[in-house]
């Protein structure tokens, strides 16, 4: 074994350490649980950055050298089986990123700060366990398991309506999640029961196309039916517009740092899914139903952007222009076209880093103002003047807001564009009702930041205190990235090209 | 023959020591003075003796199946490993009993003998192989159950629960007496192999009588597992049972019954044909029936153990999922299910049979901040409600994935689709109690005299092998393998 094959378990496990480190420290050292939950995942961070280094470019799928494989259970042919390729490494070192940065942000939570960060880091490995799943039963555990941490967090150290927002998240996608192991189920008898029937990889390609099963007397498309149940189970975690409606709460309810990991990571996972095991598995049925994923995408980025406009609190209006803007990564995904995948990939990438900005700096924020009000409830200015009383917090706000517009020069543009380019030929009407999502994603921001930083400064403001070196600290990683990504974006892109083309290429001959 | 009989009471050790058992408890019991309150050679002498039953069903797990008693009971490695987890959750009931302050002392005893005396029972129901001592097996089961749900002498709901009980229960053996004697009719024969190889010359009038007589049959076993629609007499018996009986009652005679519902299933209904057909049918409805209305039940009420009782009939239903299927796989995800849900249900049941005892009622909100008093209980209690719900890593979600492959083997989705749903129901009760326990803020901060640290370490233990199979249960599936006898 040479020491970069265990790379990916050390990537998945290093984040169980820390949990197991946390426990063990007393409850009391509150500040060295901090500590080390932030050593810990800078050391994540590295070991994602090292798989960067040694990740070639050049080969499409799966990246041999790093496999794990491991029998699990051998009576269902289930393996303890991992892997990489171009479409998870931008979700890994996303997922890198954002962990160690909200560990920073998280400085300030003095509840149960033990709980909150073994929490953090357990929610860190079943994450990073979901985007390097390489065998369907593994990636489902991963897939539910998250779910544990993920209700805790929002429940304990949420805002003042968190427990309704966990229960609900959590239903939500369990309720998806289930259709997707009834799915995860048949396909194992679908395949054969064979050493490959939960592999993601040897599933992939169409085998199923031709399949047909009885319901109540009536033949129906394998595929297409199991698609569906896939779809549901994806599209929840999305979120694709009729299941978005667990996202608001969630979002303006979890804490700054989970907001963060929530819009920036999970709502991923969704996409991910879509292109690691909806449509190479089935990849007849995603063409069939490319047309109503393409619309369902176009009601997100209008609905979601709609939605934004109509908002007063500060925080819910970033949670519905994510809705937007993952109805982007709908729209690229729908395109089928190598321009139109990249477009999409980089976008969950480019969406994770600029969202991710918003969400720290709106609970920057939160921690001086203790509310989110653009309007209060009673028709006053919860904010005014901003710009001039916090004026470093001002201009990376700039950056966040233009990069989540998708303003030129930053990232969000790249993507969108990419995703435009991809998918015009194929739905000329969308592209064009789409671009007035654009407008309106412009719109809702621009609004938001008049009445917030422009105007009279009114008198609460004036006690604000700009940010501190923790601060920028946690917040320059992620300006540069949007910068820089926004210029040059070819890092991420060369990554992911090789992969994308191989699923482009085999959705084509569909 | 008189041989015979003496040989096969070798294969019978665990009958014959359960049985002991409960003759030489009264004994015991009779030593005692009534307002004496330890009993603590009692309840040591039941441990013992449980414990021993336990041990030699659990020896006979890798013996090859016999029939004993000219061919009227069956002793093979299913029906060992149906009474192994029978026994242990009659070992727990007992162990809460002891504990509990919700069954007065002087009946605590009662309920250890009876609960013996079900056991008993439920043994006979798992080996039979004739459907006379099938017959007798419930009615031992019965009986006592009876006797069971009225134990509070002065409670009135007690003792309506008690009349329901037997009212109902003596209208279904009446009705499962009547199609076993049409089946005998038929068939000409009351043991299960013979029958089985009668059934392959059956002709179709025949078949026309023979199917409304499976039907009766199957009143008689479905009133057991408290499956709709014969499910009337469980909320009333439930509600008014003390909590240590609400818990016996969750798993053993549920778990005999759902042992005898295979056996007959595997014997008589494996082969293709219109009965294969209507028995599965029937059987698909049932279940479907049975695991929502117990979920649906089970979201509105107040007391914990209600719900728990509640959601036991879901679980039967999910369970009868696995029954229906008629294969290897589905009795062993039936073993599987039960023996964790057993776990589960158990460590559940002791914790809120302590807060009860503590506050006089198990009400959700006296879960409220449980976390901050005690959290070690606090998260063996989470671990089991994830765990019930079906939330990977814990053994519950296995469980619910071995239904889900054996069901989907014979292309049940639309079943494999509504257990899936009402999962999803059930977190939704499931997760009320983990977000009292650890969302909300503590109402007291009083200690409960339950958690001491031997009680403590019991529920730990019960928790241990719901996280533990939930990762590695290739073991355990080793042992399931005891469903292979069926495979003739």
């Amino acid at each position: 074994m040479q020491a970069s094959s265990n790379l990916l378990n050390w990537i998945l496990w290093t984040p169980f350490i820390g949990v197991i480190g946390v426990l063990l420290l007393p409850k009391s050292k509150e500040n060295a649980i901090r500590w080390w939950s932030l050593i810990n995942t800078a050391v994540t961070f590295a070991l994602t950055l090292v798989l960067y280094s040694k990740f070639d470019t050049t080969v499409p799928g799966m990246q041999t050298a790093f496999n794990v494989k491991m029998p699990w259970i051998s009576s269902f042919n289930i393996f303890y089986s991992l892997g990489v390729d171009g479409i998870s490494l931008p979700m890994i070192i996303l997922t890198g990123l954002l962990f160690f940065l909200c560990i920073l942000s998280s400085w300030t939570v003095n509840k149960q700060v033990k709980g909150y960060f073994a929490l953090f880091l357990f929610l860190q490995s079943t994450v990073f366990g979901v985007f390097l799943a390489m065998d369907f039963f593994l990636f489902y555990v991963y897939w539910e398991v998250m779910l544990i941490p993920m209700f805790f967090l929002i429940g304990i150290w949420g805002g003042e309506n968190r427990e309704y927002a966990a229960v609900k998240f959590f239903l939500y996608t369990f309720f998806g999640s289930i259709l997707m192991l009834v799915g995860m189920v048949a396909l194992y008898y679908a395949s054969g029961k064979g050493v490959d029937s939960f592999n993601i990889l040897a599933l992939q390609g169409g085998k199923f196309s031709s399949l047909n099963l009885e319901l109540f007397g009536t033949s129906v498309s394998f595929a297409k039916l199991f698609f569906i149940f896939l779809f549901i189970g994806f599209a929840i975690k999305v979120p694709v517009f009729p299941f978005h409606t667990w996202l608001p709460h969630a979002h303006v309810q979890a804490p700054t740092a989970v907001s963060v990991i929530l819009a920036g990571v999970l709502l991923k996972m969704g996409t991910y899914g879509f292109l690691r095991i909806a449509y190479p598995i089935f990849p007849a049925a995603s063409v069939h139903f490319a047309d109503a994923i393409a619309w369902l995408g176009l009601v997100n980025v209008i609905y979601g952007a709609f939605c934004a406009m109509a908002q007063t609190d500060v925080k819910k209006l970033v949670a519905y222009s994510s809705v937007s803007h993952m109805g982007f990564v709908m729209l690229g995904l729908a395109a089928m076209t190598v321009t139109g995948m990249n477009g999409a990939v980089l976008q969950m990438f480019n969406h994770g880093t600029s969202t991710a900005m918003m969400f720290l700096l709106i609970g920057i924020l939160y921690e001086r103002s203790h509310h989110r009000w653009i309007v209060r409830p009673d028709g006053s200015k919860g904010f005014g003047g901003l710009y001039t009383q916090l004026p470093r917090f001002s201009i990376v706000f700039i950056i966040a807001m233009f990069a989540s517009m998708g303003l030129p020069g930053l990232s969000g543009f790249i993507s969108e564009a990419l995703i435009f380019l991809g998918i015009y030929e194929k739905y000329t009407t969308i592209t064009v009702l789409a671009l007035i999502g654009l407008l309106l994603g412009a719109a809702y921001l621009l609004w938001m930041f008049k009445r917030m930083f422009f105007g009279d400064v009114i008198e609460e403001c004036k006690s604000y205190t700009d940010m501190n070196a923790r601060e920028i600290a946690y917040m320059v990683p992620l300006c540069v990235a949007v910068i820089v990504f926004g210029i040059y974006p070819a890092p991420v892109l060369n990554v992911m090209r090789a992969s994308v083309g191989k699923l482009v290429s085999m959705l084509a001959t569909y | 023959m008189g041989q015979n009989y003496l040989a096969s009471l070798s294969h019978y050790v665990p009958e014959l020591l359960a049985c002991l058992t409960m003759f030489g408890l009264i004994l015991i019991e009779a030593t005692y003075k009534e307002e004496e309150k330890g009993r603590g050679f009692f309840f040591l002498s039941a441990y013992l003796g449980l414990g021993s039953v336990m041990t030699f069903s659990f020896f006979s797990l890798s013996k090859p199946a016999v029939t004993i008693f000219t061919n009227s009971l069956v002793i093979d490695p299913f029906s060992s490993i149906m009474k192994v987890i029978m026994v242990l959750g009659t070992l727990l009931a007992v162990y809460i009993t002891s504990q509990s302050k919700d069954i007065e002392g002087n009946l605590k005893p009662e309920f250890v003998i009876m609960a013996t005396g079900v056991l008993v029972g439920g043994m006979l129901l798992s080996s039979a192989n004739n459907m006379l001592v099938l017959f007798i097996g419930i009615e031992t089961l019965s009986i006592l159950s009876y006797v069971l749900a009225s134990l509070r002498k002065g409670d009135d709901r007690s003792s309506e629960a008690g009349l329901k009980y037997s009212l109902y229960g003596g209208i279904s053996s009446g009705i499962m007496l009547f199609g076993m004697s049409h089946i005998f009719g038929v068939l000409g024969t009351i043991n299960f192999t013979e029958m089985a190889a009668a059934l392959k010359g059956v002709e179709t009038a025949q078949l026309a009588i023979l199917m409304p007589s499976f039907l009766l049959f199957l009143v008689g076993l479905g009133y057991k597992i408290a499956c709709v629609p014969f499910h009337m007499w469980a909320p009333d018996v439930y509600e008014g049972s003390p909590l240590p009986v609400t818990a016996f009652f969750s798993i053993v005679p549920k778990v005999a019954g759902l042992a005898a519902l295979i056996r007959i299933s595997h014997n008589f209904f494996a082969v293709e044909g219109a009965l294969n057909i209507g028995w599965v049918g029937v059987l698909s409805i049932i279940g479907a029936l049975t695991m929502t209305v117990g979920n649906v039940s089970a979201i509105g009420q107040r007391s914990v153990k209600r719900m728990l009782a509640y959601s036991s009939i879901s679980h039967a239903g999910m369970m009868l999922m696995g029954v229906l299927v008629i294969s290897e796989l589905g009795t062993r995800s039936v073993i599987f299910y039960s023996l964790t849900y057993l776990f589960m249900t158990m460590a559940a049941f002791m914790v809120v049979s302590f807060v009860n005892d503590k506050y006089g009622n198990d009400h959700f909100e006296r879960f409220n901040g449980l976390i901050f008093r005690y959290p070690l209980m606090s998260i063996a209690l989470a671990v089991v409600m994830f765990s019930l719900a079906g939330i990977p890593p814990f053994s519950g979600f296995v469980a619910k994935f071995h239904i889900f492959t054996a069901l989907l083997t014979k292309k049940y989705y639309v079943l494999a689709i509504i257990a899936g749903l009402n999962s999803v129901v059930a977190l939704y009760y499931y997760l009320k109690i983990v977000r009292l326990m650890v969302l909300k803020d503590a109402e007291s901060k009083d200690t409960i005299g339950g958690f001491n640290i031997l009680n403590q370490s019991v529920v730990v233990a019960l928790t241990v092998p719901v996280v533990l199979l939930g990762v590695f249960w290739e073991k355990l599936l080793l042992m399931a393998d005891g469903a292979k006898i069926f495979i003739q």
